[in-house]
């Protein structure tokens, strides 16, 4: 909450509410920081039985203030108390409105809060608190008011409205600013009620003592949150008059960054407006206007290096304050104004390079993190040997964004890759858990793969590190790259001493990867097979089962029995070649192979056949997206996800015997709705492709209970779409009121060619009346129609998206034979991201490696798709926008795939889009 | 010998300070509130609200001190009574002998109240209110609709009074004071 950043001066206006707080950290720390406390050793049960002096006829005012800190205490600690417990202390408590002790009324209050009684105990305490609100004590009155408003319901609230909208007016800030707090409060559930109080609080921001200036801004902005007018209105008027108190300020610096975002980009002029008010604010003498303002220039979107200037100078301040949070505070915004705009905050490297020693570790850590990322190539080596000194003393959390920073470092500057793989190898050998060393080792494999010079050495720091790694988890994940980029390395010999001690040294699970590594080796260079099969052999005798079986179908296929001939290719794509099915849809098939034979109990005749298994991965949920901005992946695997729904199709499907002949389902689409919302039948609809055939299915829903719908089908006019003719049509023998029922139609469509098409759709149905009180349906219906909206099948119908790892790879690997390249003026755009989500929806492949994102402000920008087209042939995509000043977008699109005329395709959807 | 006498007096309510605590239940709109308003100030007041919840008052009256629990009336603080009634020194039932209907439920309330162990031996006064209005009922015919004869278990008194025109307000405060107990 902001009150905690308030400073000493305020304290007396906030009332018992901080001071307890306050109280009870200062507790803490005292207990953190050994010696003695008041609290040690407080325990429950036997502060229950303290409790009993509140039932005392003569009140010990002192005592019962003391047992009241140290349930508070308890509750602060998260000890519950039962339902009887709580019910008890409440009532004792209540008894202590008899005393006249300010103090102790104090702690009565917070009490009844903390406790948070059930409504129907609660309500016993109200008629004390509305005198006490009314009360000559302005202590009693702000108090009652909190607790009076948190126990509170709807009508008791309007009760008490007129007393609420006096105390926002009064005179005692302390009397206003609690009325205006439980006005923030009671915002959420009482609204109506709240909102009228809009003049009182009007006239409270406009109030001279600072606390209610500050809560008075708050209440208003939360009252008219909804209404972006309002808000606008309210900050015009706020940033040309004088708003006293600081925090009340950087609230209204804050709700200014809001209605800038809100109104949109630079007009005409391309100045900004309220961006003068927020430079001004700049030159505030409070630390924290400042450093607010700062903070939301930083964060304008679009910012400038003009506008961003001013902002920068100040955190250059701040960065040689002797306070650490205002050191703090200004590292953290420049390294985050550095992910943008490094340039930017070159000015502040010198006095970023001397909190590197700074006591505060996560103060040296965002100071290095940002000098890395600004710094320029001739720097490097001085930065990383202060870091060197500096890793051994910071957490293992601030390592790892070290070595993250590094990374990019690494990969702006390649040719500094020495001195950096030599630091990260250093790191390496040093102890630390598994996220750490995990980060580490993804950094080497990424540097590995996109700095061919660091590869040889790269690789070898790798080799020492599974030596002696701890984590199985990385041993494999290593062994692995070791087979993919070894055998392709000058002297792949050397690296099979490392991976035959694995085989010695290890636990099965790494044993195993370490014999497929080998393998690897074995068929990547022919030159070594004799010495690999000799490896493989030995590895017949392993005491575990899969390494065994590894070992033995390595042998057997690569060809073990003595004759050292070339792999063959088929070999290899069988041993070693990607799977092109995501993993998650190969387990839900595999699954059901095996569920179907174990119902009818007996071993399948038929072998289960990879190619049943769906290709398409579901695009994932918008949560689990990553965080916009190029984001290397690293090891893991590439994303897959959930796949029901492609299943649930299929099985439906299958289930139909007019579609059964069609074969694979190559692709469904999402639902496509036919109707508008609130409809007396809702329809939607979902494109199935086939090879040589599309289905519709038309999910209909009948949202009037009077009627019952029968013999329901959807009459579908393709004159729109040449290449389709109608084969079947399924329809819906009835559809009673709210459960939802499907009818099918079919078409032929020429077998592999994208056949795109229009068609236009009418609902055909008999209707009956239903009786509702017996719910029965008339004998006589009347035959109806209803239009329905067009369906149309786009080219991206016929593309799945299928992601790949490693694009740069996959791209490579497919080679330029089939490549089509041409340029595309795509007209005005509103903005480059814009155009680039545009394209994507249009090709409906898949983004790989973030790159769908578009850096704010960008100019260009790069993005790569991936996916399968139909007839499962494999299409890369590599789309290179510019964009020039009146926002004219241009594009190049580059196509690689396995087929020179799907190539084509992909160029055709977007000449055709 | 007039001086010395009223030092002794003086001197007397110092040390024997009395102190008490009493609880104030009783139906809805039965005058609890009054009440304790009479014998505060004396004073009177047609528009009251309904106490939601308790107040609690502390009055004194010659050299006693009397808390004063005055309770809510609803159905909804009937249950809750029994909390603010352990441990005081007296319970006193306001019961409105203008409302004929209520008396049953008041009775009944009464009744259930009394049996809680807790509350065993407390001195209870039943005070019969708003005799001003014509229908009220004779002190008889309220003890005998409330069966106050049926308790036996601690001392039971009843009074009619008009708060409105401070009939027996007087009688109401000399029960109380020679009820009270010595300040310890």
């Amino acid at each position: 909450m902001a009150q905690l950043v308030k400073k000493d001066d305020d304290r007396d206006e906030e009332g018992v509410h901080y001071l307890v707080c306050y109280l009870i950290a200062k507790a803490c720390w005292s207990y953190s920081t050994a010696e003695y406390s008041p609290f040690l050793g407080i325990e429950k049960g036997a502060v229950l039985q303290e409790a009993r002096v509140f039932n005392d006829p003569q009140l010990d005012s002192r005592r019962c203030s003391q047992v009241i800190t140290k349930l508070l205490y308890l509750l602060n600690q998260g000890e519950t108390f039962t339902k009887i417990e709580a019910t008890e202390v409440f009532f004792a408590v209540t008894k202590l409105f008899q005393s006249r002790d300010i103090g102790l009324r104090r702690m009565v209050y917070l009490m009844i809060k903390e406790l948070s009684p059930s409504a129907d105990e609660v309500i016993i305490v109200t008629s004390s608190l509305m005198k006490d609100m009314n009360s000559k004590t302005d202590m009693y009155r702000a108090n009652a008011i909190r607790v009076l408003c948190r126990i509170t319901d709807g009508t008791l609230l309007t009760q008490i409205e007129r007393y609420l909208k006096q105390a926002i007016v009064d005179k005692n800030p302390v009397v206003a600013s609690a009325a205006l707090v439980s006005g923030i409060h009671l915002l959420q559930t009482n609204p109506e009620i709240v909102k009228r109080w809009s003049n009182e609080v009007q006239e409270a921001v406009q109030s001279r003592a600072a606390l209610v200036q500050f809560h008075a801004l708050a209440l208003l902005h939360q009252i008219r949150q909804n209404d972006r007018l309002a808000v606008s209105k309210l900050v015009t008027s706020l940033t040309r008059g004088t708003v006293r108190s600081p925090l009340a300020q950087c609230l209204l610096i804050r709700y200014t960054s809001q209605v800038i975002r809100e109104s949109g980009v630079n007009n005409q002029s391309g100045d900004r407006p309220f961006y003068d008010y927020l430079e001004g604010c700049l030159r505030h003498k409070a630390e924290m206007v400042i450093f607010e303002a700062a903070r939301a220039i930083t964060e304008l979107s679009g910012v400038t290096s003009r506008e961003l200037t001013p902002a920068i100078t100040v955190l250059q301040l701040f960065l040689s304050s002797s306070k650490p949070v205002l050191r703090f505070a200004a590292v953290r915004t420049l390294n985050k104004v550095a992910m943008t705009h490094p340039m930017a905050v070159t000015n502040c490297n010198i006095d970023m390079e001397s909190l590197i020693s700074d006591q505060n570790r996560s103060i040296a850590t965002l100071a290095i993190t940002t000098l890395l990322k600004t710094g320029n190539e001739s720097s490097v080596d001085r930065l990383m040997k202060q870091i060197t000194n500096f890793m051994s003393d910071i957490a293992d959390e601030f390592k790892i964004v070290v070595v993250e920073a590094i990374r990019s470092l690494c990969l702006k500057f390649p040719l500094k890759y020495r001195s950096l793989m030599n630091f990260l190898s250093n790191i390496l050998r040093e102890e630390g858990g598994f996220e750490y060393k995990k980060a580490i080792v993804d950094s080497i494999v990424i540097l590995i793969s996109d700095i061919p010079d660091a590869k040889e050495s790269g690789l070898l720091h790798l080799c020492e590190f599974i030596e002696d790694c701890e984590f199985t988890y990385l041993s494999t994940q290593i062994l692995h790259f070791l087979g993919i980029e070894g055998p392709k390395t000058s002297d792949p010999s050397k690296y099979i001493r490392y991976i035959y001690n694995r085989v010695i040294l290890e636990n099965a699970t790494v044993r195993a990867s370490a014999v497929s590594t080998l393998a690897k080796f074995g068929a990547m260079v022919d030159s070594l097979k004799p010495r690999i099969f000799i490896l493989l052999r030995r590895c017949l005798f392993d005491s575990d089962d899969e390494v065994r079986d590894r070992a033995t179908l390595y042998l057997s296929t690569l060809g073990g029995d003595g004759s050292v001939v070339e792999t063959d290719k088929d070999v290899k794509e069988f041993l070693f070649g990607s799977l092109d099915v995501p993993l998650v849809n190969l387990e839900t098939s595999l699954k059901n192979y095996v569920s179907v034979h174990a119902e009818i109990q007996e071993p399948s005749e038929e072998p289960f056949d990879i190619n049943s298994v769906p290709k398409e991965v579901k695009s994932q949920p918008l949560a689990e997206k990553k965080a916009p901005g190029k984001k290397p992946t690293g090891l893991s695997a590439p994303p897959t996800g959930p796949t029901s729904t492609v299943d649930a199709y299929e099985k439906l499907l299958s289930n139909i015997p007019e579609f059964s002949s069609f074969g694979k389902l190559f692709k469904s689409s999402v639902p496509v709705e036919l109707t508008e919302a609130e409809t007396e039948y809702a329809v939607n609809a979902v494109k199935h492709i086939f090879d040589s055939h599309v289905v519709f299915q038309y999910n209909c829903t009948n949202t009037i209970p009077e009627i019952l719908l029968e013999n329901v089908s959807v009459v579908v006019d393709a004159s729109e779409a040449a290449d389709f003719s109608e084969l079947a049509s399924k329809p819906l023998r009835s559809l009673p009121y709210d459960s939802p029922g499907q009818t099918f139609v079919a078409f032929e469509k020429p077998e592999g060619v994208p056949a795109v098409g229009k068609f236009s759709n009418m609902l055909r149905f008999i209707s009956k009346e239903v009786d509702p009180s017996t719910g029965e349906a008339e004998e006589d219906g009347v035959e109806d129609e209803y239009q329905l909206e067009d369906l149309e099948v786009v080219s991206a119908d016929y593309v799945l998206k299928v992601g790949v790892s490693n694009f740069k790879n996959a791209w490579e690997s497919m080679g330029p034979d089939c490549e089509r390249v041409d340029e595309y003026g795509l007209g005005p755009r509103e903005s480059l991201a814009e155009a680039v989500s545009a394209v994507i929806n249009l090709l409906g492949l898949q983004p790989c490696e973030g790159t769908e994102a578009v850096p704010s402000n960008s100019r260009s920008h790069t993005c790569l798709l991936s996916g399968v087209f139909i007839g499962n042939v494999k299409v890369l995509v590599r789309l290179s926008f510019g964009i020039d000043g009146p926002k004219e977008v241009a594009m190049k699109l580059a196509v690689r795939s396995e087929d020179e005329s799907v190539s084509d395709a992909i160029h055709e959807i977007v000449a055709c889009g | 010998m007039f001086f010395s006498a009223s030092y002794i007096c003086l001197a007397i309510s110092l040390f024997f300070k009395q102190e008490m605590e009493l609880s104030l239940i009783g139906l809805q709109n039965a005058g609890k509130t009054s009440l304790v308003n009479s014998i505060a100030t004396g004073g009177y007041s047609e528009d009251m609200i309904p106490t939601v919840g308790f107040n609690m008052r502390k009055v004194t009256k010659g050299n006693v001190t009397i808390k004063l629990w005055d309770l809510g009336g609803q159905r909804r603080f009937r249950t809750m009574w029994e909390r603010y009634c352990r441990g005081v020194s007296a319970i006193v039932y306001v019961v409105d002998a203008a409302d004929r209907d209520s008396v049953p439920i008041s009775r009944s309330e009464l009744h259930e109240l009394l049996g809680r162990p807790s509350l065993n031996g407390i001195p209870l006064l039943v005070l019969g209110n708003k005799i001003d209005k014509s229908e009220a009922l004779s002190k008889q015919a309220l003890v005998d609709q409330l069966g106050l004869d049926s308790i036996r278990d601690r001392e039971v008194s009843c009074y009619m009074i008009s708060c409105k025109e401070s009939v027996n307000i007087d009688v109401v405060i000399d029960w109380l004071i020679k009820h009270s107990t010595t300040a310890k």
